[in-house]
């Protein structure tokens, strides 16, 4: 289940973490400039709020937004049904109308900018991915409007932005400024079959053949290699077939790529250096440096771990494999566990482990050129969309459309939506982890179908993952999609033996340059070191 | 239809194997949608899972997921709506254009030329017009409305509707026309009495193509439509969600949406079977 | 022969105004688009004269995008006209089932072209789908969509599925133009059904066919939802055909410097196919 903590670790975590909370909470009435509001745990007029504020109930008690209607517009996914979900709660409690508009999510890049650079504005909030931020921020006067004011306001729902995991945090703010409210926290993390490491039989063989006991997890990278390969190829779970090391969703334009993003982490985020996509100082691409083209051709050797078709499985395919039990490993979301909750799809509930991304020994530094050994240099990542609302400048109900973004980030309803599979809503705030980390409790989750052992495993490394002070810094400048999409079918190609890595990596490199230069080379690096915090 | 008895004997037999054959090759997809739509996510994924109950569990869920969600009976109608309207006006206005450039020459032009013309209309690539007419449709204020996209929708398959329709007048002989003048009738007594008639097999085939071209047509409508009209085909994207796709859901819009056409096109078939006779008259 | 002028003109023009003042606006803009520069939020950024196409034409991404666009028309296309001929002249002889025949095989032009891709996603599994698990009997295991040349031909294999109806109805149109007295009178001339079809029947519906091929042609050049939903272009971008590239272009990152160049390309390069078909195809029957 966990890593072997020591006692010393467990309590200096614990002590760190209430220290963040306290901390954390004592920042957020430092930062409102007044003391901290007085909260009561709920009230009748607002039954899917809770905590609540006193001005906030008599706010409600004149049903303030009686004749508003706002339009929202969603992905047409788990995370949009959320939204569904929660929308006619906030219409009983307010009077206000929420108009919402699914889109599929191959469109919904194209439906929010054309919206918004036509003028358009038909729209009060988009949900968006995080890495659509940086298009976000391009003209002068950004197309999405800061939440500072409306959360200095008592009376909408109640939520502290900065209790949020920090590493989360920042892809709900730009420069600092608030502009999501709490909704989905995606990040990718290395989920196996914990009965299947731990059975005694297969751990001797292991041992024999490669002369360390199996670890479980696997720590580093060459570690993770060794299992993949050990499970490959005969039938450890007893059904006939041969089974195998990991299973991937590789199909390209399909989210595939963040396997790369994710594994190749390690290899170059490090102390040393906090960039893994450009140099800060003269935005020239660090994507074909050697640690990148080390990762890549490591990545490439898991191909042989699982069915070659897993080069074009889509999410559910590659799920499929874990989730079914033919495979040992998986590097991927939080929709993983959660679908294993439901036995119909899965074979594998109450067997899973999960932990951190196995992390290297030797990582390079693109600044300086140089390979550098540590312990252990493991790496947390937020990869993926984390899917949130933000709010449209060219809105004219914006105080209805925040009221309605907090009440889903208020934390009954936010600990509803981490807690409830279907929303595809993963936990970000501490009230949704377990002690010492956080307040929530198994029966939380349990309540909605969730197996113990599972949930604790699950929140445990996904917790160690966000709270990782290492983190690899997510894309969020203008042109994100082109970027990664360059990286992506040459990622793919290599996978596929199309084209050799360093070649693959190299002509990204050289396409990035021509995708900077679109868009200005020097206002890409000024957003790209604002995204990373350096100015 | 021709005079051909298909064959005797063991080739007869052969001859309708083949036919069967080629009926089985078609109806496999859809046998293969029906299949997906009975299953789990995860049992789409399974090997061998072809007869129900005996290899896999049938359900009935995603069926009940799509037919639950009120915006696929919003689609639904959207579809027929816009389909249906756009055929008409395609086949109300391409008609008459094909047969104006089927008899008439259009000097300095040849009909050839203007028939060249309507055929590349269609000579772009959905995707560079897109967001013209997007911009077009925020002007006139049709964004997200049926209107909107049944006037693209008409510029879209108006050629097809002309192309098509003015070989089939320009095959209808010019001696049966000649004849009716000869009688006293005048121009638009022609077209309406002689040459539409002799036609309707080319109208119906025109009009079946026209219908399944709007009724298929993805991605305009998911540019210029996001609540209010949109129609199936962008439900059918939305089978593609964060989680990938959900081939099972997906299967049910496909087998959903391939109804409405192939109903009308029974009831249109029946029409063209009794225009079959005309035909024959024609002599 | 009296023939009105006035109906000359007003049976054209609703047709010819429609178009026109719906196409004139996206034809303009996508040519000025193609000169200049654009990046999201920034717009236009500068004139570039033929800057995109010479981008486009230098990059190895678009030429191969070009060729297994074309190579997939060429082979799609031409099993389109054989079959759907081939399916209209056998449904059309005097056969038992002749109605339901002719529905069957027009039912799958109503099917979407990325609903079919997606079905198509489950049915080439290389492990898990039917048409693997078939082909297994006989020994054969193709990888399909993880490799290019199979990616490519599961969705030639679809395309011809989706498609020969296309030919089948126009071609089945044409071939109920010809009166039986025609094929009797024919046979007094040629035995067998195979000359006739070939020197005398085929010669008549000539122009309907010649039309369905170019419009089929046409709009096979830009197949982009049935591909691209089978392999998504992939793997890299093996089976990227010419529309997708142009839609990931345009529409994803908003570049419409290159997409519409890409669109203008499109146009000509279509075009300039189709007239010469066209022209080639009229001269063989003069």
């Amino acid at each position: 289940m966990d890593d072997r903590v020591t006692r010393r670790e467990l309590i200096k975590r614990a002590g760190a973490g209430a220290a963040a909370l306290g901390a954390g909470g004592l920042l957020s009435a430092l930062g409102k400039g007044e003391a901290a509001p007085k909260l009561l745990p709920g009230h009748p007029l607002a039954p899917y709020e809770s905590p609540i504020t006193p001005e906030r109930v008599e706010f409600l008690k004149g049903k303030p937004y009686r004749g508003v209607t706002i339009n929202v517009m969603v992905v047409k996914a788990t995370v949009g049904d959320c939204v569904k979900y929660h929308a006619p709660h906030w219409e009983a409690e307010t009077g206000g109308k929420v108009n919402i508009a699914e889109v599929p999510i191959e469109t919904l890049h194209q439906q929010i900018f054309t919206d918004l650079t036509t003028g358009l504005g038909r729209y009060d909030a988009y949900q968006t991915g995080a890495w659509f931020y940086g298009d976000f921020f391009v003209p002068k006067e950004p197309y999405i409007v800061p939440l500072e004011d409306f959360l200095k306001d008592p009376r909408h729902p109640y939520w502290v932005p900065t209790d949020q995991i920090k590493s989360m945090r920042t892809l709900y703010t730009w420069e600092g400024r608030q502009y999501g409210a709490l909704f989905d926290a995606d990040c990718q993390i290395l989920y196996y079959r914990e009965d299947i490491l731990t059975r005694p039989d297969y751990r001797k063989r292991f041992k024999a053949k490669y002369g360390y006991d199996l670890p479980v997890p696997p720590r580093t990278m060459d570690e993770m290699h060794d299992v993949a390969d050990f499970f490959t190829g005969w039938d450890w779970n007893g059904d006939g077939q041969p089974d195998w090391g990991i299973a991937l969703h590789a199909k390209v334009n399909e989210q595939g790529f963040f396997h790369f993003l994710t594994l190749a982490a390690p290899y170059v985020i490090s102390p040393e250096n906090r960039s893994f996509w450009f140099d800060p100082d003269t935005m020239e691409p660090y994507i074909n440096s050697e640690g990148h083209v080390k990762a890549l051709e490591d990545y490439a050797k898991f191909v042989k771990n699982g069915p070659r078709a897993m080069l074009q499985w889509t999410l559910g395919q590659g799920w499929n494999l874990f989730l079914a039990g033919h495979s040992v490993m998986e590097p991927t979301w939080g929709d993983l566990p959660t679908l294993a909750q439901d036995p119909k799809a899965s074979k594998v509930k109450g067997k899973i482990g999960a932990a951190q991304i196995p992390g290297t020994k030797r990582a390079f530094n693109p600044k300086t050129g140089q390979w550098k050994s540590y312990t252990l240099n493991q790496v947390g990542n937020v990869n993926g969309g984390s899917w949130h609302l933000v709010l449209s400048r060219f809105s004219k109900n914006k105080e209805a459309t925040y009221d309605f973004m907090a009440f889903m980030a208020n934390k009954k309803n936010a600990l509803f939506n981490a807690a409830n599979g279907w929303t595809g809503v993963q936990p970000s705030m501490p009230y949704e982890f377990f002690p010492p980390y956080g307040t929530a409790t198994v029966k939380d989750y349990e309540q909605y179908g969730w197996n113990a052992h599972d949930i604790k495993v699950y929140l445990d490394a996904y917790y160690k993952d966000l709270t990782n002070p290492l983190q690899e810094t997510y894309l969020r400048i203008p042109g994100a999609a082109e970027y990664w999409h360059e990286l992506d079918v040459n990622v793919s190609a290599v996978l596929a033996g199309q084209m050799k890595p360093k070649a693959a990596l190299d002509d990204v490199a050289r396409k990035w340059q021509k995708i900077t230069e679109r868009y200005g080379k020097d206002t890409q690096r000024a957003l790209y070191r604002k995204s990373l915090g350096l100015e | 239809m021709s005079i051909y008895e298909p064959y005797r004997g063991i080739r007869r037999a052969l001859f309708y194997a083949a036919l069967v054959l080629a009926a089985l090759w078609v109806l496999f997809p859809f046998f293969w949608a029906a299949e997906n739509s009975l299953k789990t996510t995860a049992q789409t994924f399974t090997r061998g899972a072809f007869v129900p109950w005996l290899q896999y569990e049938p359900t009935l869920g995603p069926w009940r997921t799509v037919l639950s969600d009120p915006d696929s009976l919003n689609a639904l109608v959207n579809s027929i709506v816009v389909s249906l309207a756009t055929t008409g006006v395609v086949i109300l206005l391409g008609t008459p254009a094909a047969y104006a450039l089927a008899r008439y020459d259009y000097r300095p032009l040849t009909s050839r030329d203007l028939a060249i013309w309507f055929l590349t209309q269609r000579a772009l690539p959905p995707a560079v017009v897109l967001v013209p007419y997007f911009v077009l449709m925020v002007h006139l204020r049709l964004i997200d409305t049926r209107l909107g996209l049944i006037l693209v929708y008409v510029a879209a398959t108006l050629p097809f509707g002309v192309v098509i329709m003015r070989d089939v007048f320009r095959d209808i002989p010019l001696e049966l026309e000649e004849a009716a003048f000869l009688d006293g009738a005048n121009d638009l007594g022609v077209f309406t009495r002689i040459n539409l008639p002799l036609a309707v097999n080319g109208l119906v085939a025109t009009a079946i193509i026209v219908f399944a071209f709007n009724w298929n047509e993805a991605i305009l409508a998911s540019t210029l439509t996001s609540r209010v009209a949109q129609t199936l085909p962008f439900f059918i994207l939305s089978s593609r969600s964060t989680r990938g796709v959900d081939f099972n859901t997906a299967s049910v819009n496909t087998l959903i949406a391939i109804l409405p056409p192939v109903l009308l096109s029974l009831v249109i078939q029946r029409f063209l079977a009794r225009g079959l006779t005309f035909g024959a008259v024609k002599g | 022969m009296r023939r009105s002028r006035v109906l000359q003109y007003v049976f054209l023009a609703p047709a010819v105004l429609w178009i026109l003042l719906l196409s004139v606006f996206p034809l303009a803009s996508t040519l000025y688009y193609s000169v200049v520069t654009y990046a999201l939020g920034k717009g236009v950024t500068g004139f570039v004269g033929l800057g995109n196409y010479l981008d486009n034409f230098r990059s190895p991404t678009f030429w191969h995008s070009v060729w297994i666009t074309l190579v997939y028309v060429a082979v799609a296309v031409s099993a389109e006209m054989v079959l759907g001929v081939a399916l209209a002249w056998a449904v059309n002889k005097r056969i038992w089932g002749q109605q339901v025949f002719r529905v069957l095989f027009t039912a799958p032009l109503f099917t979407m072209g990325v609903a079919l891709g997606y079905l198509g996603v489950t049915i080439f599994d290389a492990d898990t789908g039917p048409v693997n698990y078939f082909l297994g009997f006989v020994g054969l295991h193709p990888p399909w969509i993880t490799t290019a040349f199979w990616g490519l031909a599961a969705a030639v294999l679809l395309d011809v599925w989706r498609w020969t109806p296309f030919v089948f109805l126009v071609a089945l149109a044409g071939l109920q133009g010809v009166p039986p007295e025609f094929y009797e009178a024919a046979a007094l001339d040629t035995r067998g059904e195979w000359p006739v079809l070939r020197h005398i029947v085929l010669p008549v519906i000539q122009p309907v066919l010649t039309i369905a091929f170019l419009l089929r042609l046409m709009e096979a050049f830009k197949v982009f939802g049935l591909p691209f939903a089978l392999t998504s272009g992939g793997p890299g971008t093996s089976t990227l055909v010419y529309s997708a590239l142009v839609y990931l272009t345009t529409l994803q990152f908003f570049d419409f410097g290159h997409g519409s160049a890409m669109g203008v390309f499109f146009l000509v390069a279509v075009l300039v196919i189709v007239l010469r078909l066209f022209h080639v195809m009229r001269r063989q029957l003069e």
